[in-house]
């Protein structure tokens, strides 16, 4: 088999699902990289059913006053529910054999990156993510009209402190730079007047639910990117994802997580060159709908997407996520789950805590130090306590293909071989010295 | 690569050295594949950044013009409430560390810094303070400059988890530690990271950049680790305020921490960063920024105090920056939005004390924002030549200013 079918395979399910079950890259293999991104892409997602009620997210109602003999039991049940909301998601994350909408649903969470942090209120932020969930693959405009009424993006951005008579910023200019259009495709004057248009808007904290103050609201039509109009929200919402800037940015924003977060810094297509521009052309065109689907399937298939040069830095969540699936570990299952959550603020990558509105970072910025310590510490329990029986069951001098099938890497340098070399008679230090080789950290 | 040993190591801290009054026993360090220590009246560069913009107008506050009451009645400070230096202008009351600096003319403030056109995007301006590019480049100014130096994984060190954009260089960057200490993998698991890590020609750049932050691990962690157990040095002549210092601990205070035990231990490392967020004061101001710049100046004034007690307070400088200042104009959340300039603070020995550029003037806002008077291009020029010997123009291309802020 060919070592582009192989990395071509390996991009796939790393980048596009959370990395390969056991077995998963083997098929993918036998039936080619046409066939594994049809049904990847297609897979859809579970009825989830009502996942609130069952895994107890609910309104906390008003915090208690400091001091009242209630606000233990508050705190107790915030941390609990934050807890539980963080575990499901890894766990469909984990789980499911094609998560391609929790892959989306995760990239989204990047994209709008609203945190707890500031949110506070695990139903607020749960449903949230849930909007986000709804539209990952389905249509940009839509996902932007629920957002800009989102009670956590609002509070998030102090969305709720934006009145006509004296106007708060923050949301408008997130709106513009980091969420639609990009930076510099706006005017100062944009903001002020997207600014008014998004004035009025009233969130209660604790059940994240919006209104419209029309006292608080701006009376009177708005100039926005050269259209006069009676704005709203929500009519704001669309009339940006339909301009042409976001056509650009948006493609661009998905070509920089999927593709290559070097070549696509800075949210502009056209700083690309030769078969990167070319693929990154047609996504752009398939963006023209505004209709996520297509958009990924054309990004998948183009040739930047299985291009040798488009390496990638394996983020915690993308690394450990696929450690997990690899191992058979689910983490609500574990015997100590919220080792994972720990893990994931150690290494600076916890869902539902973006370190600002500009989302995480992407490449180098995760490989560090203090990283690499985290990393190989975390490899030597989670070998440990998974489930290494793909490579446990081969013959000692076919375990480091196995193993490269098993993980979906498509080829082991020499240097990590000789390391293979000493570990062959134990699956479980075998398993940890693969997941952390430069192979492995790094999607190739 | 220069091959670091042990024995110059031992020699250069052994007796009478500052490393065995605080108890760093050289034991420690016989076990550990010990870098060269950094010789005495090297200097040091620490880069404070404060994320989210911090509001310059409520930090060197123009508390006498009438303006600045009149622009923002709910956020302004009066008289009573700040601390005067002089042009009119006073430190925020939080800042009683900073003031006794001023005194003792070892605080250099930076007046309306800022870059031509500035950008309000958090990610865009700090970009740019950060690449020291008007334009989006990759590199980070502090990385470019690490290409300019022999290698050494040590020379530059942040905290936290991931790598500021601040240290990234095209083929080099700066370290990270983590706040909580290193704990070095040992034995079998050791050997294999070791050898599963090795250069390899093979490698693309990031495959190369994973398999060095593996290395790097055994090289940084077998020094640091054992520095970290031990405890800081003493700041005896660090002022007491009265009601206590303002600020306390925290994350900045925690990181400050670290850096001074790390210089006590004469590591080999010219530039340090850290940094404190929460700036992005949009709304209540008064008591957040209030407190964070309490941070601030008690964790930089005990730093120092710490310096003088090991005797590296000569070498050290500590330069102080916000991506942005905020509008002039509080909004109606008792808040302020994104602005324009700011001040920037240089601390130490070497500083000279005083006023640097023009107080932007408030009768004069240039679409209502601060006007930017002094370019930070020309801050860094001098911290490029006087703290990190070398001349500007190699890390930051076509450019050529500099302030005379250290002596000479």
């Amino acid at each position: 088999m060919s070592t582009e079918e192989r990395i071509a395979n390996a991009r796939l399910v790393h980048r596009i699902s959370f990395g390969p079950k056991p077995g998963q890259f083997r098929k993918m293999m036998k039936q080619g990289f046409k066939v594994s991104a049809k049904q990847l892409l297609t897979s859809g997602q579970p009825d989830y059913g009502d996942v609130k009620t069952a895994i107890g997210i609910a309104d906390l109602g008003r915090e208690p006053k400091p001091n009242s003999p209630s606000l233990s039991s508050y705190a107790v049940a915030k941390r609990a529910q934050l807890r539980n909301m963080s575990l499901w998601w890894l766990d469909q994350m984990v789980d499911q054999d094609f998560p391609f909408v929790e892959r989306m649903t995760w990239f989204w969470h990047g994209h709008w990156a609203t945190s707890f942090a500031k949110v506070d209120e695990p139903v607020v932020m749960f449903d949230h993510i849930a909007k986000l969930r709804k539209h990952a693959i389905g249509d940009f405009s839509q996902m932007c009209e629920e957002m800009v009424m989102d009670g956590g993006l609002i509070f998030w951005l102090d969305g709720q402190l934006n009145t006509a008579r004296s106007p708060n910023e923050n949301l408008s200019r997130e709106l513009l730079e980091l969420f639609t259009l990009g930076v510099n495709q706006y005017s100062e004057t944009d903001v002020k007047e997207a600014a008014k248009a998004l004035a009025g808007l009233k969130v209660v904290k604790n059940s994240g639910l919006v209104s419209k103050d029309a006292r608080r609201s701006f009376v009177g039509a708005t100039t926005v990117l050269g259209e006069t109009n009676y704005f709203e929200p929500v009519t704001l919402a669309r009339y940006l994802s339909l301009k042409p800037a976001c056509q650009s940015f948006i493609p661009a924003r998905l070509m920089y997580r999927f593709v290559s977060a070097a070549t696509f810094e800075g949210g502009d297509l056209m700083m690309a060159h030769g078969k990167q521009k070319l693929s990154a052309r047609l996504v752009k065109s398939a963006f023209a709908t505004r209709q996520i689907l297509p958009t990924m399937k054309v990004l998948v298939m183009s040739p930047a997407f299985q291009g040798l040069a488009n390496s990638q830095v394996k983020s915690p969540v993308e690394w450990l996520v696929a450690v997990l699936r690899a191992l058979r570990i689910v983490p609500s299952r574990y015997w100590n789950p919220d080792y994972f959550l720990k893990l994931l603020e150690n290494l600076g990558q916890r869902p539902y805590f973006p370190p600002s509105v500009g989302g995480w970072p992407a490449d180098e910025a995760w490989l560090s130090v203090a990283s690499s310590q985290t990393l190989i510490d975390a490899a030597q329990t989670l070998a440990r306590d998974g489930d290494t029986s793909p490579i446990a069951k081969i013959a000692k001098r076919e375990r480091p293909d196995a193993l490269a099938d098993w993980l979906g890497v498509a080829e082991w340098s020499k240097r990590t071989l000789i390391a293979f070399e000493d570990a062959l008679s134990n699956p479980a230090r075998l398993t940890a010295l693969a997941i952390c080789s430069p192979e492995y950290l790094v999607s190739i | 690569m220069r091959e670091i040993t042990r024995r110059s190591f031992i020699k250069l801290t052994g007796a009478g050295a500052v490393v065995a009054t605080h108890s760093i026993s050289t034991f420690d360090f016989a076990h550990a594949a010990a870098p060269r220590p950094l010789p005495a009246g090297t200097p040091i560069l620490v880069v404070v950044t404060l994320n989210g913009g911090n509001d310059g107008l409520n930090t060197v506050v123009p508390y006498l013009d009438p303006i600045y009451k009149s622009s923002r009645p709910q956020l302004a400070y009066n008289e009573d409430q700040v601390l005067p230096i002089g042009d009119g202008l006073a430190l925020n009351g939080s800042m009683a560390g900073f003031k006794s600096l001023w005194d003792n003319k070892q605080l250099a403030i930076v007046r309306g810094v800022g870059y031509p056109n500035p950008d309000r995007s958090h990610f865009s301006s700090m970009a740019i303070w950060q690449s020291a590019s008007l334009t989006p480049i990759k590199t980070g100014w502090i990385g470019r400059w690490i290409e300019t130096q022999p290698k050494n994984p040590f020379l530059a060190i942040s905290f936290g988890t991931t790598l500021p954009a601040l240290f990234l260089g095209n083929k080099r960057s700066g370290s990270v530690l983590p706040i909580g200490g290193l704990q070095v993998p040992k034995g079998r698991v050791a050997n294999d990271i070791k050898r599963s890590s090795k250069m390899t020609k093979s490698d693309g750049r990031l495959s190369a950049s994973a398999a060095r932050s593996m290395r790097d691990l055994f090289t940084v962690a077998d020094t640091v680790g054992p520095i970290l157990r031990n405890p800081a040095p003493p700041a005896a002549d660090l002022p007491t305020v009265i009601g206590g210092n303002a600020g306390g601990e925290s994350n900045l205070s925690s990181q400050f921490e670290v850096v001074a035990k790390l210089i006590a231990a004469n590591v080999p490392t010219r530039v340090w960063s850290v940094s404190l967020g929460g700036f992005d004061t949009h709304a209540n101001e008064l008591s957040a920024q209030s407190a964070l710049l309490g941070t601030v100046s008690y964790s930089i004034s005990k730093f120092m105090s710490q310096m003088r007690a090991i005797g590296r307070s000569k070498d050290v400088a500590v330069m102080v920056y916000s991506e942005f200042g905020r509008r002039v104009r509080a909004n109606a959340s008792d808040g302020t939005d994104h602005g324009t300039s700011g001040p920037v603070f240089l601390i130490g020995e070497r500083v000279v004390g005083g006023f640097y550029g023009e107080q932007p003037p408030l009768n004069q806002l240039k679409a209502d924002d601060l006007s930017v008077t002094t370019d930070f291009r020309s801050v860094y020029g001098s911290v490029l030549e006087s703290v990190l010997a070398t001349p500007v123009d190699k890390v930051i291309s076509g450019w050529n200013d500099r302030l005379a802020i250290f002596k000479a």
